[in-house]
């Protein structure tokens, strides 16, 4: 009530004619808890709603917004493709201080762009949990490049996201530590006995062999999807012949959508805020954070118009309609092929972890791998016909569903930069590691890397090429970039751009806001996994907000650097077997341990300190400390593979030695104790038998050897049964966190 | 071996009660829905789309059309089965099926779906257009010959696809036009062409009808296509349409097609060698 009586009031003043108009919002954010998917869960409302309002500006306006953070912890709203102060963007400890609990805020600053924009949370995982909403800014009626028929249409801000029942915190520990839990929920396991059933069994040895897990285009399991924070809405006030102007934005924490709609071609008519030339397509993806307008006609039917978001997995989708009387479907999207994904992966990856386009120069979404998943584009999964032209991935040519990619893409202005200005040239790789969930850019991530210096006036001209199995959607805080896709001087603007893996894209912007401006992926694990880099300007003033910069610093790093925990324990009948484990991008502290219930099984714990090196983190040197104690009521001892004595009764030593990942992921272990005694060691834990039964072994010089087999109950419990050399045969009921 | 079969029995036992037991609808509320269908087949497709176990589950009468649909309510809702039903190609009143889901139905299931188009308010018929008898007598003649064009390029369009069912399928589309027109419409010139290729072409596209197998559609599509090509030098189609020949079809013989594009894509090898041809004519 009170911003409205605000708003109206700022109207008033707009209607006198005062040039500098300030419109302000009252955001007051709260706790809440929240029933989207038949539990009660933990969300963060904005005035009483999930997504945050829609915040409407005109260009010129002075944007005012107050924040009220009702909350008991800290928050911060970044304004998503907006050209600001760098005060006000909005990253806490890099651009300003968080907002502090049950405290005020005001972000201000002049609108000197319109277009479909979005702000969030850029505090820890709050985006997950409801801190997204639209952000327009209205074209001015009087502005030269005012389109009719497209600008004067009726608009439908809408704001695409995801939910899950988990704690967001909870996901990102689990991904952490590979669990696949996520993929038993969307039913991707892609396991052995899957794969002998479709006939792909040399398929998934393959890429075992290769050191690859199942490989999934998304990571983590959402319970439902949302447009505007609802789903399977009606909109009966357009009728039979409207035009609807649709602004679109992905808000969604890791989700890329499939948009299609049942009432014909959509006509894209802008891109993360900047008009494009109209082009009519049939479908397209939009990327996390990116924006799209669209423009659908509603057909004359006495019906009404599916619109579409499916998740880029298809586990889920989410639609509304648009029109009245009955809802008329669009084709829901078939389910992936992800053996033939997993096949072409094979191909893809060599041995030593590095992907090999086979001379494709893929770039912009052209060339799409994943097409060979799609049953819609390449035929349904077995039929021998379904196979690709060799090399030929560009879905437009090899079907008649026309999908939208950014080469098709092009500015309605001219936006080439200024001839004369200086050129810096960076390049990046973007690296990862699913089996580790480690995201970064040159093997580096934010915490490990300095800020990079830019100089005002300087085009920063930026080569990215994609080198992990992930397409990651690249963000630019404060700036648009222009992505050199071959349209010249009418290059499209943009400030996300997908990419997909092999792609090499080039990308430039014109330095000209100074501060601390964030470049990072945009899907919200692998930023706060440490996928980014900051832009800095050079001999630019200190930011009056960062009292202390050092500290601010440490806080920004400590997002990347924080261990994430793991344990579990199989409570059986010969004892009790289990692990925990602290890691983090480089780091792996844990404790293995094996605890008899008598003195002839006696216990054994081996801890390890280690450092994974290289970017495919196969090679792990650690130290350790073994301890153990048994007494089988013999005096003479065992002897190791190596004729050594074997200390099995009682040891306790600390040991150097390293882990290596061998194809099959096989865990090498080699180890020397400081009495000279050398044990090496092999195992595989959690293959992946079928959809939740998992095998493993373990075999070394001690002459020890466990064999095990898991049927997984849920996320937390699964039954198991082993046979260890030293235990006997056991069966247990097995727990983890 | 003893651990893994023990193992095994273990899993199995604790497996039982996992997936042997049906559940009944718990919270349940009943509705009565119209279901638009045909026969005992959609019974059937019907009743499976809608059940969900422990959740949904529909008996319909095929005399009265009507579904008894009974869901847990607090779990579901009618129109997410409503929709499930549609996704399998039946409509409601309140779902419309897509035409893939509704043309992927059985023969026998193809129901008489009620035409949602609205009486259009505008002239779709340009205003300036003189109506004597002769240009109605043209009009005629060039909608009967372009139905029968369009109905092919579906056709092609299927082959591309590698889709069989979906190409027997148009080419009855396309023998139901053939056999619908009206020889005395035509202007001379063509009436002579058609009565050489109408037994022709209906008995290849009958033959299209009696079976799904893509190959055996292949070879008899290379027939069509040649009386097609000999069809549109004399009559008249709204657009460009290029006159294609692939070397390697019909044995190394090569074949050729009609396309409204000019890019190959061959209805002979649809995606295996889809690029595999040329444009030998351009026919405005």
């Amino acid at each position: 009530m009170k911003y409205l009586i605000v708003f109206s009031i700022c109207c008033l003043f707009a209607q006198k004619g005062i040039t500098q108009v300030s419109v302000r919002y009252d955001l007051f954010i709260r706790d809440t808890v929240l029933n989207f998917s038949g539990k009660e869960k933990h969300a963060i409302a904005v005035n009483g709603q999930i997504p945050m309002p829609t915040l409407t500006f005109t260009e010129g306006d002075t944007a005012l917004i107050y924040v009220h953070n009702e909350m008991d912890i800290e928050t911060s709203l970044h304004w998503h493709g907006v050209f600001l102060p760098n005060q006000e963007d909005g990253v806490p400890y890099l651009t300003q201080l968080p907002i502090k609990p049950h405290s005020d805020y005001i972000y201000k600053f002049p609108v000197i762009q319109n277009g479909t924009h979005w702000y969030h949370s850029h505090s820890g995982l709050q985006e997950q949990i409801g801190m997204y909403g639209s952000l327009i800014f209205n074209k001015k009626k009087s502005d030269p490049l005012f389109r009719p028929g497209i600008d004067d249409l009726p608009t439908l801000p809408i704001i695409l996201s995801e939910w899950t029942n988990y704690n967001p915190n909870n996901v990102h520990r689990m991904l952490h530590n590979a669990s696949d839990w996520f993929a038993i929920k969307k039913g991707t396991t892609q396991s052995y006995a899957e794969a002998i059933q479709q006939g792909q069994f040399i398929t998934k040895v393959k890429n075992e062999w290769k050191r690859m897990l199942a490989m999934d285009v998304s990571d983590v399991y959402y319970n439902k999807l949302m447009i505007n924070g609802t789903s399977e809405k009606q909109y009966s006030e357009f009728k039979p012949g409207d035009k609807v102007r649709l602004r679109i934005s992905n808000g969604g924490a890791s989700t890329y959508f499939w948009l299609t709609y049942a009432g014909g071609k959509m006509e894209v008519v802008a891109n993360d805020g900047n008009d494009v030339i109209p082009v009519l397509v049939d479908r397209l993806i939009i990327a996390v954070a990116e924006t799209y307008d669209i423009i659908v006609t509603i057909p004359e039917y006495e019906a009404s118009f599916e619109f579409l978001a499916t998740s880029e997995d298809r586990t889920n989708s989410v639609s509304m309609y648009l029109g009245g009387g009955p809802k008329q479907l669009v084709d829901p999207l078939p389910k992936l092929k992800y053996f033939e994904g997993m096949k072409m992966m094979n191909s893809m990856m060599k041995m030593n972890g590095n992907l090999d386009d086979m001379g494709m120069q893929m770039s912009f979404n052209k060339m799409d791998m994943n097409v060979v998943m799609y049953p819609e584009i390449t035929g349904a999964a077995n039929n021998e016909n379904s196979r690709i032209e060799s090399n030929n991935y560009n879905a437009n040519e090899i079907s008649d569903i026309v999908t939208l990619n950014y080469s098709m893409l092009k500015s309605t202005v001219v936006t080439s930069l200024p001839v004369d200005s200086p050129v810096k040239v960076l390049k990046f790789e973007l690296t990862g590691n699913m089996n580790r969930y480690v995201w970064s850019l040159d093997n580096k991530v934010v915490s490990e890397t300095d800020k990079i210096l830019i100089k005002k006036g300087e085009i920063v001209r930026i080569v990215l090429y994609n080198g992990s199995m992930m397409r990651h959607p690249m963000h630019l805080h404060g700036h648009d970039f222009r992505i050199i896709n071959g349209n010249g001087e009418y290059a499209p603007l943009k400030n996300t751009l997908d990419i997909m893996p092999m792609e090499t894209d080039t990308i430039e912007f014109l330095a000209n806001v100074e501060g601390d401006w964030f470049f990072h992926c945009h899907i919200l694990y692998h930023m706060m996994s440490g996928m980014g880099r900051v832009f800095t300007y050079e001999n630019q003033q200190a930011n009056p907000l960062i009292i202390n910069p050092k500290c601010a610093q440490r806080k920004l790093f400590s997002d990347d650097k924080r261990p994430h925990f793991m344990a579990e324990n199989d409570f059986a009948t010969n004892g009790n077997d289990g692990n925990f484990m602290f890691q983090n991008t480089r780091w792996s502290f844990g404790t293995e341990w094996r605890l008899g219930y008598n003195d002839m099984h006696g216990y054994e714990t081996e801890t390890h300190l280690g450092r994974y090196i290289g970017k495919m983190q196969w090679f792990m040197p650690f130290i350790g400390f073994d301890w153990r104690y048994r007494n089988m009521g013999l005096t003479n001892h065992e002897k190791t593979l190596f004729g050594q004595i074997d200390e099995k009764d009682n040891r306790s030593k600390m040991s150097i030695g390293f882990m290596y990942t061998l194809p099959m992921l096989i865990h090498f272990e080699a180890e020397v104790f400081t009495n000279g005694i050398v044990r090496l060691q092999l195992m595989r834990e959690d293959i992946p038998i079928s959809k939740r039964i998992r095998a493993g072994f373990m075999v070394n010089t001690d002459k020890e050897y466990m064999v095990e087999l898991k049927y997984i109950l849920n996320r937390n419990i699964g039954i198991r049964t082993h046979y260890d050399s030293d235990m006997g045969f056991g069966l247990g009921l097995i727990l983890n966190y | 071996m003893r651990t893994i079969i023990s193992s095994v029995i273990l899993i199995g036992l604790l497996a039982l009660p996992l997936f042997g037991c049906e559940g009944k609808i718990e919270h349940a509320k009943t509705e009565t829905v119209k279901i638009y269908g045909n026969c005992g087949m959609c019974k059937e497709t019907i009743e499976e789309a809608a059940y969900k176990k422990k959740e949904a589950m529909a008996e319909w009468n095929i005399d009265s059309k009507m579904a008894i649909i009974t869901f847990d309510s607090t779990k579901t809702n009618l129109d997410a089965i409503l929709k499930r039903i549609a996704q399998a190609g039946y409509d409601s009143d309140e779902f419309l099926a897509t035409e893939t889901a509704y043309n992927n139905l059985h023969q026998c299931c193809k129901y008489d779906r009620k035409s949602k188009l609205l009486p259009s308010t505008e002239p779709t018929v340009n205003d300036n257009v003189d109506l004597n008898q002769d240009t109605i007598q043209n009009a005629d003649e060039s909608a009967q010959i372009n139905i029968i064009f369009d109905r092919y390029f579906e056709l092609k369009d299927a082959l591309v696809k590698t889709d069989g069912s979906l190409a027997s399928l148009k080419a009855k589309s396309l023998l139901e036009a053939i056999e619908k027109v009206d020889m005395s419409q035509l202007s001379p010139e063509i009436q002579t062409v058609w009565m050489n290729i109408v037994t022709e072409l209906k008995k290849d596209c009958t033959s299209m009808t009696e079976t799904k197998n893509i190959e055996t559609i292949r070879q008899f599509f290379i027939r069509l296509s040649k009386n097609m090509y000999s069809l549109i030098k004399v009559a008249k189609y709204d657009e460009k349409v290029f006159y294609q020949f692939c070397p390697m079809a019909n044995n190394g013989k090569g074949a050729n097609w009609l396309s409204k594009e000019n890019a190959i894509k061959n209805p002979y090898y649809g995606n295996q060698m889809l690029t595999c041809g040329s444009t030998k004519e351009t026919i405005e």
